[in-house]
């Protein structure tokens, strides 16, 4: 079952005079259960797809259909819905709120779905157990490290079983043993749970722990690998021949 | 690009964030400006004659200074922490300290003088209005004619200019103190940090909810006879201002935020986004503004509570006229009375006139009083009261064992509380002589010169005021024991009559006429009234400006808090929702703990003030809060827009 086709999307920044586009037409489709990582060269147009996908952003063209509901059509107040039923986020820079303790923070996306409290717990003290930051519950996010603040923030976009998670750069500013974790929990709770997670990264260790990966070049997409039966080293492996056929600026040598 | 050019750039960009400023400095401008003219203006000795006007005003433009030059280099300190990144900037491309400075400056120079060219136009227009307000509420009937004065002109720039000054000097310090780095990360470092509450915080949390309840509770114990000597009562006053101040101060630091961990607790970790908004932002902001929102709160406490006072005062200044001095006209001396009273019937006035004897004597009251003061000053057993026959007064009728008591000042009422019945005995010669105490007649018989003040008056029968006039102490009695009362028949002949009697020019103060003592009374209250009153608006302006400010910086500091809710699927209309209960805490609570003092301040010795509580301090406090909310309001408005902009 897809859970996200996007067709044809086109993104431009700027006036009439000076037109930027970043996306010229990325056809995706992501389906159930799946865990794609997007990557790309920095200004490859990455975070810019992800953000138009997940109605951050509004597309200057093409269609986006998410769980059969097209959602470039959405007005403001229609996609806030959207965004608290379907939705999940992941981002670099965690964006927990400084105020909130670790469990108020990750419960929030329950109080705007007005869950019933006992169900609310319930889900909380399973995932955090799954996540290993139950023991930190009452602590703000200033007395916790980066690798447990982004296992709070991963807690956040799955507690309300959305349809889909959007993460961008999740692994960005955690050092390589709390990115390997926060990587083993995400497929983890991908399997366990047949969450669809939607990643952004430009780090090859962190996309081979995906499914797919998505590669991106000037706004448009080069090619797809697919991981299969083949362990995670050679699929990394892989994922780093591709990057370098890649390259990130053409060369006029020849 | 030029230094002139970057500064007009820099002030359109920045017109938002100065619109209050700048009408808080125009409003102040014009307010003291109009103070001073009318300081300097010849129309002002209508009001200056009777009532030292001049001198009044002069102290409360100083005042006004006062508050004025804190606000404005308060809001600097705040404009210029804003800016911190921008000045940054400059250094990085190269500008020197002194150009920075110099841009500063003139951008601060067009922006106050601009603003003090304007408030000196408005506040010449408004000098009028103000005078004809000063007018109205002393009730003071002169012509408002107003020349534009020079010497006030040139006082309100030489004071601005002043203020300018030290602005700039301020300004000057904090660039001469600040390195590149540190400009960048001031923003950053004002922020407190967000920690779990310590046990500490808990106990300063209770500990100022205590102060403030047990200051509230000597206040109201204050005058009901619990504190005797004047040194207990002066005691008594200093812990209640300790009290009340400290436990604001605790309160901030850690009440509010102890409180509403409470409700945090009971949620157990599952909070809406009207308590993720309010409730958790608040808890630890308000603990890092807890000096300036004592000061705040303590000041508008003070100003709520005098302009309560004098408006009580003012208020009832007619009925309290009327329960010391009965009779329109009081007169000690019957020549007196015979030639006033030639003077009305010349001018075809009619008037009541009414003679009544008193005489003093030493009552022992002790078995009608009910709760004895201890140490009271005044000595039950012998007191010294005014007695009038019954025959004077219509509708009571005494036998020769009974004694009746009239009413008493409202004041006195707090102290002095009689039993309904009892005996009591009158000092003749030596010996007592017990009577029967019948109760108390609601009634004002004889003027303040004869009570003492405010003593009850005693109503005997007239055999046993012929005894008491035969056997009089000479020693006690007041130099006339005739009381003569004259009232007008018709209302609106009274200040026709008034004008009659101070043509007399009476000396003594036992000649009194009550149209004049009210109009005396309302013009000096009235005076007290309107200074108090422009002062209290200014420091509520200057006060809800510095607020609005300190939410303006807030908001943008928890954008970032906006951006990650509206991801998560948030409306703009469900933050909005969100922050207006946020402000009504960061307004309301400042307000209420504030109208909360005044209220208990008040309440505790109004009755020196006048006879009527309720309706002069609803008006002024119901004022005050409506003028308030409005800056509650427009920092709505301002979240509004960077909700909006927030994803």
């Amino acid at each position: 079952m897809d859970i996200l086709v996007a067709s044809k999307v086109h993104k431009s920044y700027g006036n009439k005079a000076n037109r930027q586009e970043v996306l010229k037409g990325v056809d995706l489709n992501v389906q159930k259960a799946e865990f794609v990582s997007i990557m790309g060269a920095s200004g490859s147009g990455k975070t810019t797809l992800l953000n138009v996908l997940s109605s951050i952003d509004q597309a200057t063209g093409g269609t986006i259909h998410i769980v059969e509901k097209e959602i470039t059509r959405l007005k403001e107040k229609q996609l806030a819905e959207f965004r608290k039923n379907h939705l999940g986020f992941i981002f670099q820079d965690y964006n927990l709120l400084d105020t909130l303790t670790v469990k108020e923070n990750i419960l929030l996306p329950l109080s705007i779905t007005k869950t019933p409290q006992k169900e609310a717990h319930q889900r909380f003290d399973t995932l955090a157990k799954d996540l290993g930051i139950y023991e930190i519950k009452n602590k703000y996010p200033n007395e916790i490290s980066g690798g447990q603040k982004q296992r709070t923030s991963a807690a956040r976009a799955f507690i309300h079983e959305p349809d889909i998670i959007f993460a961008d750069e999740p692994t960005g500013a955690l050092d390589s043993k709390s990115a390997s974790d926060l990587l083993n929990k995400l497929s983890h709770l991908n399997q366990t749970r047949n969450a669809t997670i939607l990643m952004v990264t430009h780090d090859a260790v962190a996309a081979s722990y995906c499914s797919r990966v998505v590669f991106i070049k000037d706004g448009q997409i080069y090619t797809q690998l697919y991981k299969g039966d083949q362990d995670r080293q050679r699929f990394f492996q892989d994922i780093i021949k591709t990057q370098g056929i890649l390259g990130g600026v053409q060369n006029d040598f020849k | 690009m030029t230094l002139s050019n970057l500064v007009i750039r820099n002030l359109k960009k920045n017109i938002k964030y100065y619109y209050l400023y700048i009408f808080a400095l125009v409003f102040s401008v014009s307010l003291y400006f109009s103070f001073v003219t009318l300081q300097y203006d010849p129309s002002m000795d209508a009001a200056g004659n009777t009532v030292k006007g001049a001198a009044a005003i002069k102290a409360a433009s100083l005042l006004l200074v006062a508050i004025v030059s804190i606000f404005l280099l308060y809001a600097n300190t705040i404009f210029i922490k804003r800016r911190g990144k921008e000045i940054g900037l400059f250094q990085l491309i190269g500008m020197t300290k002194s150009r920075i400075f110099r841009l500063l400056t003139l951008e601060n120079f067009i922006l106050y003088f601009l603003s003090i060219i304007i408030g000196i136009f408005i506040g010449f227009s408004f000098s009028k209005v103000t005078v004809m307000i000063l007018f109205k509420v002393t009730g003071v009937a002169a012509i408002t004619k107003l020349h534009f004065s020079t010497e006030a002109l040139v006082q309100t720039i030489i004071v601005f200019c002043i203020i300018y000054i030290f602005i700039m000097l301020m300004n000057y310090i904090f660039i001469k103190r600040q390195t590149i780095l540190s400009l960048f990360r001031i923003t950053s470092s004002t922020q407190a940090r967000v920690k779990k509450m310590s046990v500490w915080e808990i106990i300063i949390g209770i500990v100022g909810i205590v102060f403030i309840i047990s200051g509230y509770f000597i206040s109201s114990k204050l005058f009901s006879g619990s504190f005797q000597t004047m040194n207990m009562l002066f005691m008594a006053m200093i812990s209640i201002l300790s009290l009340v101040i400290i436990g604001t101060y605790l309160f901030y630091k850690g009440s509010v935020s102890f409180l509403f961990n409470l409700i945090r607790k009971k949620k157990n970790g599952y909070i809406n986004i009207n308590q993720v908004l309010s409730l958790s932002s608040i808890m630890f902001r308000m603990k890092s503004n807890s000096i300036l929102l004592t000061i705040i709160t303590t000041v508008s406490a003070l100003a709520i509570g005098l302009l309560c006072l004098s408006y009580i005062s003012y208020y009832s200044a007619e009925k309290t006229a009327k329960e010391t001095v009965p009779a329109d006209f009081t007169f000690a001396h019957s020549e007196d009375a015979e030639a006033f009273s030639k003077l009305l019937n010349k001018q075809e006035i009619a008037y009541k006139e009414e003679r009544i004897p008193v005489i003093q004597a030493d009552f022992n009251v002790k078995n009608i009083l009910n709760d004895i003061p201890g140490e009271s000053t005044l000595d039950s057993t012998k007191m010294q009261l005014p007695v009038i026959s019954e025959e004077y007064v219509k509708g009571v009728s005494l036998s020769k064992e009974e004694v009746a008591f009239t009413r008493y000042s409202s004041a006195l009422e707090k102290f002095i509380n009689l039993k309904s019945k009892g005996t009591i005995s009158i000092l003749v010669n030596g010996s007592s002589l017990s009577l029967n105490y019948v109760g108390q007649k609601d009634l004002f018989l004889i003027p303040y010169t004869f009570t003492s003040g405010g003593l009850p008056t005693v109503i005997v029968d007239s055999s046993v005021f012929h005894l008491l006039e035969k056997n009089m102490d000479e020693s006690i009695q007041t130099p006339s024991t005739l009381y003569i009362g004259m009232t007008i028949n018709k209302n609106n002949e009274l200040v026709a009559a008034d004008k009659l009697y101070q043509q007399l020019a009476f000396e003594g103060y036992d000649t009194i006429s009550r149209y004049d003592r009210i109009q005396s009374q309302k013009e000096m209250m009235g005076l007290t009234m309107f200074i108090v009153g422009f002062l209290g608006l200014t420091f509520l302006i200057t006060s809800g400006c510095i607020l609005y400010f300190k939410q303006m910086d807030e908001g943008e500091e928890e954008k970032y808090t906006y951006t990650i809710l509206r991801k998560l699927g948030y409306t703009q209309n469900d933050l909005l929702n969100g922050i207006k209960i946020k402000q009504l805490f960061n307004f309301g609570i400042p307000l209420l703990v504030g109208l909360l003092h005044s209220y208990f301040a008040v309440q505790s010795g109004w009755f020196f003030f006048g006879t009527e509580l309720w309706a002069p301090m609803f008006i002024v406090m119901g004022l005050y809060a409506v003028l308030y909310s409005i800056f509650g309001i427009l920092s709505v408005a301002f979240y509004k827009k960077i909700i909006a902009d927030a994803l």
